[in-house]
This record gives C-alpha cells, sequence and structure tokens, in this order.
C-alpha cells in the first residue's frame, strides 16, 4: 500500500472496503456463531428470546444430542464413505489422466470427449435411472451404492486436474524409468505418481469434499442407518429433536464443527485445489 | 513399444469407463429413451407414448411452468449478483487491506460445511417463534415486520434465495488467486500514468480476471442447476411450488413412482443446462483461445 | 487384441465381485437356509428407536425367536423413521425383491406390492385357524383382502379422537363440544382468554389437520361421511369437503400457533406438551408421551382429557397389516407366514396393548383390565368411542398415492390466504384426477 495524502473520494472508497469486508464476515459468521451459542441455551431460554445469550455454559445438550441420535454411526458412515470414494476416484483417475496425457493410442480423442461429457450434465437429471441402475446391482441401501456414485461425481473434475499434472511432467523422466527397464505399471506408481503429487492433492480434496457434503444421492440412494451419512442426519434431526432444540443446535454444531476445523488447517490448501478444479483442461 | 503397451492402456482406462458407464452414459440414456415412455409403478406401465410428457409437461401441468420459472430465475440471480458480490470482495481483498486473509477464509466457511448444514442453520434463523430474524426485528421494534419467513407465501422465494446468494466465498477465493497472480508491474505501471484505483480496477485488472470471472459464473449456473438439498430441507418446494426447482420436482415425481415423467424433467435439466453453458460461453468468449 | 480382452475380463470379475459384496449384505435371504436349518427371516422396520411401537417389536421378536428356537429366526434391520422405511420397501417392489415379511402401515405398501405380483395369498393359512379367521370383519376386508382373497393381517387399530389440556378448557370455562358450532364457539373463548386453541401443522402430510379436516367433512353431513369412507375420491371440489377447507384456513390464520405453518406433527405435538395450545388431533399411541418426562413436564399426563369429534364421529380403521412376499424358497414364506401369525395374533395385539396402550385391530382382542389400569385414558377414550355412530378413514388413508406431498405443499398457501378454499380443493382434485388408482 502505497501512503499519500488520501483524497476524500479515496477515503470514501476505503470505508466502502472496510464496511463491506465486515459486512462479509458478518454474514459468513453470524448463523454459525448463533446457533454455537444457542446450543448451549436451555429450551426455554430459546424459545423466550432468539437472541439473548446462554445464561449457563452447559453441555448437556451434546450429551443428549449424541443418545437421542446416532450422530457417531452417521459420522463413521460419511468417514467411510468419503475416504473410499476418494481414494477409488483418485486411484483410476491417475491411471486414466496418465494415459490420456502421455500415451498415443487409437479413438483417444474420442474416448476423452465422450468422457467430458460428464462435465456438462447436470446429475440431478440422472437421479432417476442412477437409481434404478443401483437396483438392479442390487446395492440400494448400501455404502457401496454411495461410494460408486460419489467416485462418477468427482469423476469429471478429477479427471482434468489429473490430467494436467502428469501432462506436466517431463515425458524425459518416463523415457528414463523404461530404459532403467521398469514395466509399464512401475513407471507409472513409482516414477509418474510421485511427481504428480500436487494435482493428486488437489483432486483428493475436492473429491473428497464434493462426497463428504453430498446430499441428493445420499437421500436417493440409502434408508437404514447403517448406511445414511451425516448431511442426511440434519434434516432427520428436526424431526428427533424438535422437543428438545438445545439438542438440535448442539447436533448442528457436532456436524458443522470438524469441517470447520480441518478448513481452517488446510485452508491454504483448499483454495489452491478450488483453484487448480477450475482451471479448463 | 507401443504395441505392447496396448493392454496397459486399456486396463488403465477400463475402471474409469465402466464407472462413467454406469452412473454417466447408461443412465443418460435412459433418460432420454424413457422419457419417451409412459413408466410407472402404480399402476405398474410400461408404453411407449411418444412426446405426450414433454406436452404434459408445457401444457398441461400447471406446476412445471412455475418450476421452470423459478429454476431460471435462481440460475440468472445466481450468476449475475452472487459471482458480482464475490467479484467486488475480491476487488477489495487484492489490494491487500489489514485482515484481507483473515476476511478471505472466513468468507468461505459457509462454503465448506455441507449445504444440508446451512440449510438447517438458516430453517433456525428463520423460525417464526424463536428464529434471529424475527427476535431481531422484535429487539429494535420492528415487530410488524415479523413474518413466517419461509412459509409465507409471500417471503418465501426471496428468503430461500438468500440462503445461497450471499455466499459467494468461491467466487471470491478463485478471483481472488487470480488477480494475485496477475504481474504487479502492470499496476504499477498504471499507477504512475496517474489511474486511480477504480480506473486499474474497471480498465487493467477486470479484462485480466474476465475468464476467470466466466469460470465462476459457469459455476454458479451449475451449482443452481442442481440445487437441491437446500430448498429440500428448509421449504420442500412449498408454499405450492413457490420456492420448487427443477431437481426437486424431478425427485417428488421420483418418488410417486412415476419414471418416465420424472425422466422428461430430466431432459429438460439438461437443455436448460446446455443452453445456460452456450450463452454464457458466448457472452465470455470462453471458447476463444487467448 | 486377446492382452486387452483378458484384461477386461479380469477386470469384468472384479466388478462382479465388488457388487456381489454389496448384494450380500442385501435381506436377500434363500441361501441362508443351505447351510444350516435355521430359517433366518430378516425384518427391516421403522419401528425403533423413539418409535411408540418399537418396545412391542422388540419384545414380540424375542419371543418369537425364544418359541421357533432352531428353526426360524428374525433378525431386525434398523430403517428409522416410517417414511424411509416406505421409501425402501417401494425400492425394493421395483426391483421384485422384498424381505420375506412386510408392514403395510399407512402408506399403501400392500397395493404396490400386489401390483408387482409379490404377494403371497394368506387365504388358506387363516382359513385353517379359526382364532385368526375370527377378526377379519368388514372393515378387514377393505384393508386386508383384495377381490375376496386374503393377503395381509392387521395388528393395530385406528381408533382416534382428540385431546384437550383441562386446565386450559377450564381456565376458558368449556367442556369439549357435541356439535361443530360449539367447537368454534369453545375455539373463541379460549382466545378471549388468551390461550390458543389448536396445535395444527403443514409438513410432513399435515397429521393433525388432516385429522381436524376430516372430521369436519365427516360431520357436515351425508355427502361428506360417504366421502370419507371412499377409497381414492378424486374429486374434491364437493359442497363438504370445500366448506371443510374453508373452516381450516380461518383455524390456520387465528387459532393456532405462529409456527403450524411449516411445522410438522413433532412441532405441533411439542406445542401442546408445552402447555402452548388446547387441543390437538391425535391417536391413543400419543398417551404414553404424556408422562414422557423428557417431552413434557411431571404431571402433565393428568392436565390431558380425551374425546371423541363433535356430532359423534371418530375415525376407525384398521391400519393396513403385515403380508408374506413371495420367496424363492417355499420354507422361507412358511417363515414369513408363521412370523405374521405371531405378530398379528390376539396375544400379540394384547401385549401391545399393554405395554404401549396401541388399540388392536381385531373385534375379537379382549381389552384387559391391566390394560384399563394402565391407561386410565385410553378406558376413557374406549368408552366414547363405542358409542359414536359415525366413523371413518383418516383423509391421509384415503388419498391417491402421492397426494400427501401436494396437500402439505399447498397448505401454507391455504393458511396464508394466497390459496381460496376452493383453489386448495382444485389442486387436490387436480392431482388425483392425475393420478389414479386403477
Amino acid at each position: 500500500m502505497t501512503h499519500f495524502k488520501l483524497s476524500p473520494k479515496q477515503k470514501a472508497a476505503r470505508v466502502f472496503s472496510y464496511l463491506f469486508m465486515a459486512l462479509c464476515v458478518l454474514v459468513a459468521l453470524f448463523p454459525i456463531v448463533w446457533v454455537v451459542l444457542s446450543s448451549f441455551k436451555t429450551n426455554r431460554e430459546i424459545l423466550s428470546n432468539g437472541l439473548q445469550l446462554p445464561s449457563t455454559f452447559s453441555f448437556s445438550g451434546y450429551k443428549q444430542a449424541l443418545e437421542m441420535a446416532p450422530i457417531l454411526k452417521f459420522f463413521v458412515n460419511s468417514l467411510i464413505v468419503s475416504f473410499a470414494s476418494t481414494a477409488l476416484n483418485v486411484f483410476i483417475l491417475a491411471m486414466a489422466g496418465y494415459v490420456f496425457a502421455k500415451k498415443k493410442f487409437r479413438f483417444k480423442n474420442l474416448i476423452f470427449g465422450i468422457l467430458s461429457l460428464s462435465m456438462v450434465i447436470p446429475s440431478t437429471a440422472l437421479m432417476s435411472p442412477v437409481y434404478t441402475v443401483i437396483t438392479k446391482l442390487h446395492l440400494y441401501d448400501t455404502k457401496m451404492a454411495l461410494i460408486l456414485v460419489y467416485t462418477a461425481l468427482n469423476m469429471p473434475i478429477s479427471l482434468m486436474i489429473l490430467r494436467s499434472a502428469f501432462a506436466a511432467i517431463p515425458t524425459e523422466l518416463e523415457e528414463a524409468a523404461y530404459i532403467d527397464g521398469a514395466g509399464f505399471f512401475r513407471t507409472f506408481w513409482q516414477v509418474m505418481m510421485p511427481c504428480a503429487k500436487g494435482g493428486l492433492a488437489s483432486a483428493a480434496v475436492l473429491a473428497f469434499l464434493g462426497s463428504w457434503n453430498e446430499f441428493t444421492f445420499a437421500l436417493l440412494l440409502t434408508s437404514s442407518t447403517s448406511t445414511r451419512t451425516l448431511p442426511l442426519s440434519l434434516s432427520y434431526f428436526t424431526s428427533q429433536f424438535s422437543f428438545n432444540y438445545t439438542a438440535m443446535f448442539a447436533a448442528i454444531t457436532i456436524a458443522v464443527l470438524p469441517s470447520i476445523i480441518v478448513f481452517s488447517i488446510f485452508q491454504e490448501q483448499v483454495c489452491s485445489s478450488l483453484t487448480a478444479g477450475s482451471v479448463k483442461g | 513399444m507401443k504395441q505392447r503397451n496396448t493392454g496397459w492402456i486399456a486396463l488403465f482406462l477400463a475402471p474409469t469407463c465402466i464407472i462413467f458407464l454406469l452412473i454417466f452414459a447408461i443412465p443418460l440414456v435412459m433418460v432420454f429413451a424413457t422419457s419417451l415412455f409412459d413408466y410407472r409403478l402404480l399402476p405398474r406401465t410400461f408404453e411407449f407414448i411418444g412426446f405426450s410428457n414433454f406436452i404434459k409437461l408445457f401444457t398441461q401441468d400447471a406446476k412445471f411452468l412455475p418450476v421452470l420459472k423459478n429454476t431460471v430465475v435462481w440460475i440468472a440471480i445466481h450468476c449475475v449478483l452472487h459471482v458480482a458480490l464475490g467479484t467486488v470482495l475480491a476487488f477489495i481483498l487484492y489490494k491487500k487491506p489489514h485482515g484481507w486473509k483473515f476476511v478471505r477464509v472466513t468468507y468461505m466457511i459457509p462454503n465448506i460445511i455441507s449445504q444440508s448444514a446451512i440449510a438447517m442453520i438458516f430453517l433456525n434463523l428463520y423460525n417464526a417463534q424463536y428464529g434471529a430474524l424475527n427476535s431481531l426485528l422484535k429487539a429494535i421494534g420492528l415487530e410488524h415486520l415479523q413474518h413466517n419467513w419461509l412459509f409465507d407465501t409471500a417471503t418465501a422465494f426471496p428468503a430461500v434465495t438468500m440462503t445461497w446468494f450471499i455466499f459467494a466465498g468461491y467466487t471470491t477465493t478463485l478471483v481472488l488467486a487470480q488477480c494475485l497472480s496477475t504481474d504487479e508491474s502492470i499496476i504499477e505501471a498504471a499507477k504512475i500514468d496517474g489511474a486511480t484505483s477504480f480506473q486499474i480496477d474497471r480498465l487493467v485488472m477486470f479484462p485480466l480476471v474476465k475468464r476467470m470471472i466466466g469460470t465462476t459464473v459457469i459455476m454458479a449456473a451449475t451449482y443452481m442447476l442442481q440445487m437441491f438439498s437446500m430448498i429440500y430441507i428448509t421449504t420442500g418446494g412449498g408454499p405450492g411450488v413457490s420456492t420448487a426447482n427443477l431437481p426437486l420436482y424431478l425427485y417428488t415425481t421420483v418418488k410417486a413412482n412415476n419414471y418416465g415423467y420424472a425422466n422428461s424433467i430430466g431432459v429438460v435439466i439438461i437443455i436448460v443446462g446446455f443452453i445456460t453453458m452456450t450463452l454464457i460461453n458466448r457472452l465470455f468468449g470462453m471458447n476463444k483461445e487467448d | 487384441m486377446k492382452r486387452m480382452f483378458a484384461c477386461l475380463l479380469s477386470l469384468a470379475m472384479l466388478l462382479a465381485l465388488i457388487g456381489c459384496g454389496g448384494s450380500s449384505s442385501q435381506p436377500s435371504n434363500s441361501e441362508d437356509s443351505a447351510s444350516s436349518k435355521e430359517i433366518v427371516i430378516k425384518y427391516p422396520t421403522f419401528q425403533v428407536g423413539a418409535n411408540t411401537a418399537a418396545p412391542v417389536v422388540a419384545k414380540l421378536v424375542e419371543e418369537f425367536n425364544a418359541e421357533y428356537a432352531g428353526k426360524y429366526r428374525i433378525e431386525v434391520e434398523d430403517v428409522p423413521g416410517d417414511a424411509n422405511y416406505a421409501d425402501k420397501i417401494k425400492v425394493m417392489i421395483s426391483s421384485g425383491e422384498l424381505p420375506p415379511v412386510v408392514y403395510g402401515g399407512g402408506y399403501k405398501l400392500l397395493d404396490l406390492a400386489l401390483q408387482a405380483d409379490l404377494v403371497v395369498d394368506l387365504t388358506d393359512a387363516v382359513n385353517a385357524d379359526p382364532e385368526w379367521k375370527a377378526m377379519y370383519n368388514e372393515t378387514w376386508e377393505s384393508t386386508d383382502c383384495r377381490d375376496g382373497r386374503i393377503y395381509a393381517s392387521s395388528s393395530e387399530g385406528q381408533l382416534i379422537g382428540y385431546y384437550y389440556n383441562k386446565e386450559l378448557f377450564n381456565q376458558a370455562g368449556i367442556k369439549p363440544a357435541e356439535t361443530w358450532e360449539e367447537f368454534f364457539d369453545n375455539c373463541d373463548r379460549l382466545l378471549a382468554a388468551g390461550i390458543t386453541p389448536l396445535a395444527m401443522d403443514t409438513a410432513d402430510g399435515a397429521w393433525c389437520t388432516q385429522l381436524l379436516l376430516g372430521a369436519m367433512i365427516a360431520g357436515s353431513g351425508d355427502e361428506g361421511l360417504e366421502f370419507m369412507n371412499t377409497s381414492y375420491p378424486t374429486n374434491y371440489n364437493i359442497p363438504s369437503v370445500v366448506d371443510a377447507i374453508a373452516k381450516i384456513q380461518k383455524l390456520y390464520q387465528t387459532c393456532t400457533t405462529l409456527d403450524a405453518n411449516g411445522g410438522a406433527y413433532e412441532n405441533a405435538a411439542n406445542n401442546f406438551f408445552s402447555e402452548n395450545v388446547a387441543m390437538i388431533c391425535n391417536g391413543p399411541w400419543m398417551i404414553g408421551d404424556f408422562s414422557d418426562t423428557s417431552k413434557t413436564t411431571e404431571g402433565f399426563s393428568d392436565k390431558v382429557g380425551v374425546a371423541t369429534y363433535p356430532g359423534g364421529f371418530v375415525y376407525d380403521a384398521p391400519i393396513e397389516g403385515m403380508f408374506v412376499t413371495k420367496q424363492s424358497d417355499p420354507a422361507l414364506e412358511e417363515a414369513g407366514i408363521a412370523m405374521v401369525k405371531f405378530f398379528t395374533s390376539p396375544k400379540a395385539q394384547q401385549t401391545a396393548l399393554e405395554t404401549q396402550g396401541m388399540v388392536p385391530a381385531g373385534a375379537t382382542v379382549e381389552i384387559t383390565q391391566t390394560a384399563l389400569d394402565a391407561f386410565p385414558l385410553l378406558a376413557d377414550f374406549l368408552e366414547q368411542a363405542s358409542v359414536c355412530e359415525k366413523r371413518g378413514n383418516t383423509l391421509t388413508g384415503l388419498m391417491v398415492p402421492g397426494l400427501e406431498d401436494t396437500f402439505s405443499a399447498e397448505l401454507p398457501n391455504l393458511a396464508s390466504g394466497a390459496d381460496t378454499p376452493e383453489q386448495f380443493c382444485q389442486v387436490l382434485t387436480d392431482f388425483a384426477t392425475a393420478n389414479p388408482v386403477t
């Protein structure tokens, strides 16, 4: 920033800037802070005045929330589904991305073009047939169904990121590996994969976020406690906790906090992944 | 060497292709094919009826046109106002005022936590009895402005729109990244030429990040075209169909076991998506090479 | 080329393996019998956790497993939320693979399963057992039988009136109404005393509101009463319905809580439990909740009174019962029949009555003194219900499948005045005409 004397116009611009920033922070934080604060209030306090601060800080709402709904079970389901689909997604798309970036073969452009179609199809349009396909595979209401669908939903973006990540690796490295006698798979696994670390991380972060937060297909494809994920459990809380608002706010906090903590720690990585994901391949 | 690798290449492509086939290709063919059928579970029917589903959608179904209108209006709002909001913040932040990093991270939080959590939070914020909004109005003596925000026919649409419109963290992050990656000497040169900060933003920076804004507009359009969870959790599309969009309508039709009709809605979603993308690409010259 | 083919083949096998892994966790049961003598019945149910019937189902499962030890065994699979359960069963119907025993509940699952030809005919099994056969009377036939054949067996009756808060009624100086004029007069007097009269809702099918609405329709005269006894009506634009809807609209605007519009049953119940409102429409399964201190305060149950609807109307229809589905293994179908018989036997219904105050479906089931002592409110209600001459099914029970959602989505428009009663009824008529059950 340069430090000349500011004209009134510039001053006004500066005031506007700070006001705007403050407003954005307020908009982003207020709802979450309100929910967290409410989770410490008693039922009566919540109903009598929505803006009052809690009179005491008691964690009883959290205890009740964990007792009333199988939040931990949903949490574990979400973890399993998200990790499995992220791993599967990144692994198979690294294979595909590598081949598309580094190999020449017949119908390459055609196949890539067809796969790119997945970028432009709104997945919600496919709700009904995906449901039919999953049912026909006898996967309805299994974690496998969600893992498969999430792997596919995150396919377009991972394909773009990973293809450009492999394309950026110098071909000489690959050739050197071949000359050293490494086979096709070993070259891919031991030479190319480590070089594409940045791209892999970006793809993994995006795939994980996508799977962790996905709602529509989870709602469509699961029904029992053993398969439902955390985002779904939130809507299920509404009825479960309608007699105990404290527990409901506690449950929302439990569902939201891990994402916020993880994001605060890895925010640089997440932001750079988002940027990588938005660059057209 | 090429010859020997064919098997490996096929093996490396196969998993991706199989999953693409299962979750995209087969469903896509099914959507288009069964949209021409009367395909229901009760009574069990599977009968070719040509374009009747589409004719019914556009001429007889009193719900469909309002739902289509909602979808298009939301896409427009999101592409214009939401992206503008995020871009303005990015243009403020790239000059690195005090606390810009904090603002960037904080503003991103609502976009990182799941949509269903945001929806649940808003369901409570808007609650007629104990919600923060009504409490606030009461506290500042504007009790007559209190509403049952999400369920009052007059306020439901704007109330739902607010649940996603104000969270433009994604746009800010992307445009900001692009702004920060531009060569500082260009800005310095403009400053020396006596350009005001507003002129620099408009004449120098904006053209440089225009394509990135185009990308965020596409993302905004895709996001809105697929929006489901926040509507489903807050209003369920009501009152009537005043906050329903195409995916929600498709979902309720699937739940009513009317698969053929549901898939004709799916076809409409794909077409709307195609038209929107073409328009945005034209507008931002996204297809032109630099 | 050969190599490529081999690779593809191995991949296909891998995928098939994944597929199998998934389907083994699916309730397909026929293979189990081959390895062991004991037949396992996998039973997905929503009657778990906080559900009122959960203790009853748990007890019956335990008793069944003890009685048939070594022969049959039930394994319960938790599917919380009855709408979830209905969704799951519907998917399974469309894939043609149902668990051996399905509980129909309020979701018309029997008709769906029959359409797909997946239901085992129970006629012979029922006729072979006089005690079982004795339960099938006229109302059962409409619920559990189709074209003279028996397909399902009910365990729970649906006798519904409404509850009121005696303390609040005393404050306003009123008694439960005998006529609808008196009912509206009561509402006015409650309002005058500063008390919100009614708990109402709009979400999730608007259970409480539709009970009130149905009772008004039935109480309006012969046309209305007939309407409340017709399955799958397609025309809602008849005077008795439009009039009742107009009254409901007024009640939404003057006689209920702020959160009624947009609220679900749970919000309505919460308002009644926390004494914000004086009346709520619901069935006897709610009685247990009145003394549940996690939902309400100590001593609340003493304040609750029960009544049948003005004009001598009470809801009375058994809830669609359990049915056995076609399986590749006949022994599993046998096991299913044994389970249905066990779960719907008079003894099982008595268990449900004594533990949770659930009204039995069979007229032959004796209302024991134990149950009456445990649930005095139930005793009171059954006595009042016995003299009611007008009876009918619930509106939700009559609607064509899927109409509940439209009903629910359109109610806020009625409540806020955006719809006139005629417009509202037209929306229902349109949906019902477009999706008839033929």
